[in-house]
């Protein structure tokens, strides 16, 4: 197993709060794969800012509304 | 299991599965020769155009029934988490073939075969190209 990347989110609680939107339909909303979403909520995969942005958006956030960083993976 | 892979992984499992089957059958027809010869083949185009055809082949009906089965994920560009799976795997396989050429030069020094450097840096082509998709496979489920 990878080491996690030190930003964690809490995109899946927000998919929830918008009437349980699937992973699909916010993978076509930023323009990637259904996968990618569920590595990014997994925390598999760090998002490019520009992704991080459109998700944000698609929750009506912002970006540090939607993603942290986590302290105990983060060097600094 | 399927329905979670997305389409660059189902491409990676069906492609290396089309060139380990087609490297297993250029690694047998090879050894043959060399029992036969009792000393590595010279190069052979024959060969090369036969393992060329079955892996074109392969790769044209694995990809056909793919798009077949999902014809919206087949036609979608790599995303930014695929794209840099593929630059990684890309990369590591490199070093792969880096790794088997070069291999196959020290021998050449030591024994002066131009017949085995060559089926040596063939087998390292064959073989990177295998190593890529597993690589992919493993960075696609891992994470990146």
């Amino acid at each position: 197993m990878a080491k996690p990347p030190p930003i964690t989110n809490r995109i899946r609680d927000l998919r929830e709060e918008h009437d349980s939107m699937s992973q699909a339909a916010l993978a076509d909303a930023i323009g990637v794969t259904r996968q990618t979403v569920i590595a990014i909520e997994q925390g598999k995969y760090s998002p490019s800012l520009e992704s991080a942005f459109r998700i944000a958006r698609v929750f009506g956030l912002g970006v540090e509304d939607v993603f942290y960083w986590d302290a105990r993976t983060g060097r600094r | 299991m399927l329905r979670d892979m997305s389409f660059l992984e189902k491409t990676a499992w069906t492609m290396s599965a089309v060139l380990i089957a087609t490297g297993a059958f250029w690694a047998w027809e090879v050894a043959g020769n060399w029992t036969a010869l009792g000393k590595a083949p010279p190069p052979s185009f024959k060969l090369a155009i036969v393992y060329v055809g079955f892996v074109v082949l392969g790769a044209i009906i694995t990809q056909a029934a793919l798009a077949i089965a999902s014809p919206k994920e087949a036609n979608a560009s790599a995303d930014e988490r695929e794209r840099r799976v593929l630059d990684k795997a890309g990369n590591w396989s490199g070093y792969v073939l880096g790794f088997g050429a070069a291999a196959g030069i020290l021998h050449y020094y030591a024994q002066r075969d131009g017949d085995q450097l060559f089926q040596i840096v063939t087998a390292s082509f064959i073989v990177s190209q295998i190593a890529e998709y597993l690589f992919q496979i493993v960075l696609l489920r891992r994470g990146v």
